[in-house]
């Protein structure tokens, strides 16, 4: 090759042109682009998929790696990070006291039970990546997805169950069986995802009807109320009537004791009586009659002696005074 | 390097990048030549190859794609109008007969919802709304066992459900339909998202809610008042046992105490019977001759004997 070309009078010096230390540094540029674009990291909670010419080639682990420049392309997915999805609310402001919505969303909460009637749910998914690459390359619109299945899973379970039971007694059944009828739709797709958690976050009557259920828990406590002051006032009365009946038989102990000890006494009066009169019968038995006559007699103010001679006693009686009296 | 070489390996450069295409994991392709397919379905993902500018490509998705039914009101076999909404997740399975039949995305949806929503009708038209919102034969339990108050009327109330029997019968019926049709598109799963009632139907159901509530309320207030009287009852009935109890002791402690008392009187008084009927004679004149006694007294009266003399 001629080290100089001639364009008519124009001539160029080859090893003096510019533009063969231009082309140097190109090259020197493109090797260092190479060599950036050969490396990637992946950070500690994802996973990369390697793609090469378009066709899966490696999944790889946290760190520095290395790939073919152009040839590989790379796809990071957060394997290790729990993903969350509201329904029949939303978290409005995250905090130690978090804000919540759920006016809005009775299109997602309200759902028929199995005795048809509407109750109101809201719960929680959690879920992570368990394949990264069955995440990236399997299904179109995976988050859409994950919240069609929710909802079919909990509108499955909730239907299969009265509304009572609904609200008091399948709560825990609900969430396990919707958790895993979520993880078989979601493995059939082969989307990648682990259904960590289904949790229901609040199921009650829908909002209509919640002040009836409301009345039937005040209704409860009436009740509760009324049976209450009922048994108060059983107490109270029958604690009263207790010491009543103690009064009655106290009492009537009382007379017992009153009736055997006169008794008692009366007798003794008269065994001392009796032990005088068996010594002097007669002598007694006249003072005896004296003592009474004299006891009588001095109360009295109505006395008329007569003679044991007077016959037709009657006719002397002032009749008046007698009337007066 | 003359400039004649220089041209050529620029024209090989552009030959090669237009023979040379790359189908990632997300997608399938076929080839077309003017227009026309030709060769089969290019699944796999990977480096392929072309004749330049004769050949066109055209990509296809490979992955399960989206489809959100509209919500369609649907009347049931017990004529409950009822609104439903479905989805499914389909994908291109075979991307040359999909091209012949439905060549993109958007017509293929269409032609899916005649066929989703055609199924979807003809299963749920032909169900009780019970069996379409229950999904096992599991015993459900109906009432408040604090109040064993009876919830819904029972004859709506079905034993056996049936929303995976219809799930499976949509899903198998819309299959069996793409079969037919031969359209490179394999739906791999029809779901219910949600069976509501219509507007109306709604109120009416919240109003039936809102009077069971109400009669359930009723009722534990009744059963209160019942409670109250029926321990007032017992309360009268404790009071009466302990009264006439504590009357029937008191009247055997004062009967034995009368015996008692009567059985001292006759040992002693016995001793000497005609002392006591004298003693006690005496005792009632004290008793019984008061101040209004009118004595009229005979001089040959004992007690007189010596005013005689």
């Amino acid at each position: 090759m001629p080290e100089k070309i001639k364009f008519g009078n124009i001539e160029i010096d080859i090893n003096n042109n510019p533009l063969k230390n231009f082309t140097k540094y190109i090259g020197f540029f493109i090797v260092g682009l190479l060599m950036i674009t050969s490396i990637y990291t992946v950070d500690a909670n994802e996973n990369a998929v390697v793609l090469r010419l378009g066709k899966y080639h490696a999944t790889t682990g946290p760190g520095l790696q290395f790939k073919l420049p152009l040839i590989d392309s790379i796809y990071k997915v957060k394997v290790d990070y729990q993903y969350k999805e509201e329904f029949g609310f939303r978290t409005v402001r995250p905090g130690v006291k978090s804000a919540f919505s759920t006016r809005g969303y009775e299109e997602e909460a309200w759902m028929l039970t199995g005795d048809l009637k509407i109750a109101d749910v809201r719960w929680v998914v959690q879920y992570k990546i368990k394949d990264a690459r069955d995440y990236l390359f399997n299904v179109k619109n995976i988050d859409e997805t994950i919240k069609d299945v929710s909802e079919s899973s909990m509108r499955l379970m909730i239907g299969d169950r009265s509304f009572i039971e609904v609200i008091q007694t399948e709560r825990i059944a609900i969430a396990d069986q919707a958790k895993s009828y979520m993880q078989e739709i979601l493995d059939r797709y082969e989307t990648g995802v682990a259904v960590q958690l289904v949790q229901l976050q609040g199921v009650v009557p829908p909002e209509p009807v919640a002040d009836s259920f409301n009345e039937v828990n005040r209704a409860k406590q009436d009740q509760e109320t009324l049976i209450n002051e009922a048994k108060q006032g059983y107490n109270k009365q029958i604690y009263r009537i207790e010491g009543e009946a103690q009064k009655i038989i106290t009492e009537a102990e009382g007379y017992a004791i009153e009736r055997v000890n006169n008794a008692k006494g009366d007798v003794a009066l008269f065994e001392s009586v009796l032990k005088e009169y068996l010594k002097a019968p007669q002598i007694t038995k006249d003072r005896l009659y004296i003592e009474t006559m004299e006891y009588v007699l001095s109360r009295n103010k109505n006395k008329i002696i007569v003679d044991k001679d007077i016959e037709n006693l009657v006719p002397f009686l002032d009749q008046n005074k007698m009337r007066n009296k | 390097m003359s400039n004649t070489i220089k041209i050529l390996l620029l024209f090989i450069l552009i030959v090669i990048s237009n023979s040379v295409f790359i189908i990632n994991e997300k997608e399938q392709a076929i080839i077309t030549q003017f227009g026309k397919p030709i060769g089969g379905s290019l699944i796999q993902a990977g480096l392929k190859f072309k004749l330049p500018l004769v050949h066109t490509v055209i990509k296809f998705d490979n992955r399960y794609l989206e489809w959100d039914g509209a919500v369609n009101e649907i009347p049931t076999k017990d004529n409950k109008y009822i609104l439903v909404d479905t989805f499914a997740r389909w994908k291109i399975s075979d991307p040359l007969e999909f091209y012949k039949s439905a060549k993109n995305e958007l017509l293929a949806q269409s032609r899916l919802d005649d066929i989703i929503d055609g199924a979807v009708r003809d299963e749920i038209a032909n169900r009780v709304m019970g069996e379409i919102v229950r999904s096992t034969d599991r015993q459900m339990v109906t009432y408040d066992s604090e109040s064993g108050e009876s919830g819904h009327r029972d004859e709506e109330l079905v034993d056996r459900g049936a929303r995976l029997e219809i799930i499976g019968s949509i899903l198998k019926k819309v299959q069996e339909k793409l079969e037919e049709l031969n359209m490179g598109i394999e739906v791999a799963d029809v779901q219910i998202k949600r069976v509501t009632y219509n507007k109306q139907v709604q109120t009416k159901l919240f109003n039936r809610m809102i009077s069971e509530q109400n009669m359930i309320a009723e009722k534990y207030r009744a059963q209160g008042q019942g409670s109250k009287q029926e321990i007032l009852g017992k309360q009268i009935q404790k009071e009466k046992e302990i009264m006439s109890d504590a009357y029937l002791n008191s009247q055997n402690i004062k009967g034995k105490a009368d015996a008692e008392a009567t059985e001292i009187y006759a040992n002693t008084y016995s001793k000497s019977p005609d002392f006591y009927n004298y003693l006690r004679t005496l005792e009632t004149y004290k008793n019984t001759l008061d101040s209004t006694t009118l004595f009229i007294l005979s001089t040959d009266n004992k007690y007189l004997k010596f005013i005689e003399q």
